[in-house]
């Protein structure tokens, strides 16, 4: 913070004074409409998911820590946590490897690094829902791609309906989902790469370490600072995913593709259990801040 | 694959002498290189194939699809993107979408400005708090307001009109926004400020004349990323923009998806215009893209 505040208003210069009001004056536009817009509402939440209310009610009844009680004993939001812990697992780790390999590919000497760029990233700037309708095309049961080329190699008996079946259909959005953001972690990663001391890594081949070994020993403690950014980043989105999920599969068939946001979006809104549905909110709040938390902690760590 | 198989004579024949160590070494070189690029395009394929075939489905009819679902399309059938405009109102929606985009990234950018200014060059009392205030909403995701923001924009009437998105949209941009505008401004050189207000400018006029001019490269990259973030929001517009005259272009997209389920090619016509608008902004200003997402994340 390198704006620390002067000690007392006293005793401040007639120029440190204007300055300082001129500040607020700056600040006070932006604060108004975000504390209207967002602070409001979070607080507004947290006192939701102590009643009990339908969202048409006047009287919203005080029910205290009723909700999370009944939240700890519902085996759908259990269920939806696991889908969500799968979802962050699987699609943290696939997207930064992808973007890894193809970060270290690119930067250790290969032409047409702007090109390469400029593809990788074209699916991150689309938006969920065409997304969604992408690969809902490609895993279409009889003209989607992934059918076709496994009826076309003779794998007939593999070929499936994929999002229709409870057995696949997590995967199946799992796979759409790193699609579409492992060249945001590439673009992370490439420009991580830039900071990373080459000399370093010559200086290991030199040593006789191999390809392999460079990348583990060199480059990526190098790139530590990167990975953990892009790691809470991923985690905070999986724990929140909502559009993909939604649109794709509306988190069936049945439950099994129900993430945490879908649900609380069912509750909310189509169910009118708003109470209930703020109480579903907290879950995933509670999730995101404790990743910040745990990134700025890790983060502070490596800067010493 | 049947490059690895040469590979491995040559390593079994051993290097002999100097010589053929050096063809070894530069064949094994060239594989290397040939895999390095196999890899590549192998992704650049896995990014590009899809977004081809919505434009070539796009162009299809029904009957072309079903023959022929994967390739070129045999004979061009604009008319998609013509019934998709009209019937199925994406005119509307597009316009829906421009109306509501201009004024998030204009306000966005105004207010993020002037409050990373304030917090980077003013020093004020309270200022580490309201940064605080600020950053904690980079941690608190949408998900955790929307409910009860439901109920605050239909209270004062907002719902069913264009400011139930516009409104909450510039206040959800306000943290990232405030956190990189305050970072740029806290880079630029204190002297040019200073200089500026000797010369008798007020603050209001060295953010306006001096600092915001010179704030140019991170305007422009904060304006295609709240571009993109406006045009492709989803949950927000679902929840406060439903009512069909003022739905934006992605949500206009997915009721016209359940309406029109086996009509792939008005669906992927109607994929195309949401699609390719982003796209464009994206090639054009793809710099500033990249340099707007990885501002942060380097340092």
């Amino acid at each position: 913070m390198t704006t620390a505040a002067p000690v007392r208003w006293g005793q401040l210069s007639p120029r440190a004074k204007r300055k300082a009001l001129a500040g607020w004056a700056f600040v006070v536009p932006a604060l108004l409409i975000y504390a209207f817009f967002f602070i409001q509402p979070f607080f507004y939440s947290i006192y939701y998911s102590l009643t009990d209310w339908n969202g048409a009610d006047p009287v919203k009844q005080f029910v205290g820590l009723g909700n999370y009680i009944k939240l700890a004993g519902d085996s759908l939001l259990w269920q939806a946590l696991g889908h969500n812990l799968i979802w962050v697992i699987i699609g943290t780790v696939s997207p930064i490897a992808i973007g890894l390999l193809l970060g270290v590919l690119i930067w250790t000497g290969a032409l047409g690094r702007v090109l390469f760029r400029t593809i990788y990233f074209l699916p991150v700037v689309l938006s969920e829902v065409v997304i969604a309708i992408i690969w809902n095309w490609i895993y279409h049961p009889l003209f989607g791609a992934v059918n076709q080329i496994l009826r076309g190699i003779g794998l007939d008996h593999l070929a499936r309906g994929w999002l229709g079946d409870p057995q696949t259909a997590l995967l199946a959005l799992l796979m759409t989902a790193i699609w579409s953001y492992y060249g945001f972690c590439f673009v992370i990663i490439m420009a991580g790469l830039q900071n990373v001391d080459i000399s370093l890594v010559e200086a290991a081949t030199i040593d006789g370490a191999n390809g392999w070994q460079r990348f583990i020993h060199v480059i990526v403690p190098q790139l530590s600072h990167v990975l953990t950014m892009i790691t809470a980043f991923t985690l905070i989105g999986g724990f929140n995913v909502f559009g993909i999920v939604f649109v794709m599969t509306q988190g069936g068939p049945g439950t099994a593709t129900q993430v945490i946001a879908t649900y609380t979006y069912r509750k909310a809104f189509q169910e009118s259990q708003v109470g209930y549905g703020a109480a579903l909110s907290m879950v995933m709040t509670l999730l995101s801040l404790v990743t910040s938390y745990i990134f700025i902690r890790l983060r502070e760590r490596q800067e010493q | 694959m049947q490059n690895t198989s040469t590979v491995q004579e040559w390593s079994r024949m051993g290097a002999r002498g100097p010589r053929q160590r050096a063809v070894r070494d530069r064949l094994l070189r060239y594989i290397g290189s040939l895999l390095r690029y196999a890899i590549l395009i192998f992704f650049t394929l896995v990014c590009i194939t899809p977004l081809f075939w919505v434009i070539a489905s796009s162009l299809k009819t029904t009957g072309q699809i079903a023959a022929n679902p994967l390739g070129f399309p045999t004979e061009i059938r604009w008319d998609n993107y013509i019934e998709a405009w009209t019937v199925g109102r994406f005119g509307k929606y597009f316009k829906n979408s421009v109306i509501v985009s201009i004024p998030i990234v204009t306000f966005v950018i105004l207010l993020a400005s002037l409050a990373g200014y304030g917090l980077a060059r003013l020093r004020f009392h309270g200022s580490n708090f309201v940064f605080v205030l600020f950053l904690l909403g980079l941690m608190v995701p949408f998900q955790s307001i929307m409910i009860p923001l439901f109920y605050i924009l239909k209270d004062i009437r907002f719902l069913g009109t264009y400011w139930a998105m516009i409104v909450p949209s510039i206040a959800l941009g306000m943290p990232f926004s405030i956190f990189f505008m305050r970072a740029y401004f806290s880079g630029l050189p204190q002297e040019l400020g200073d200089a500026a207000e000797i010369d008798g400018c007020n603050e209001f006029s060295v953010y306006w004349r001096v600092m915001l001019p010179l704030a140019g490269p991170a305007v422009s990259a904060l304006v295609v990323l709240q571009f993109m973030g406006a045009w492709n929001a989803f949950l927000l517009p679902l929840i406060y923009m439903q009512k069909e005259e003022i739905r934006p272009l992605v949500l206009g997209l997915m009721f016209f998806r359940s309406r029109y389920t086996q009509n792939y090619p008005l669906t992927m016509a109607g994929a195309a215009i949401v699609m390719v608008p982003i796209v464009i902004v994206y090639l054009v200003f793809q710099r500033r893209f990249v340099q707007g997402l990885t501002a942060g994340a380097v340092k």
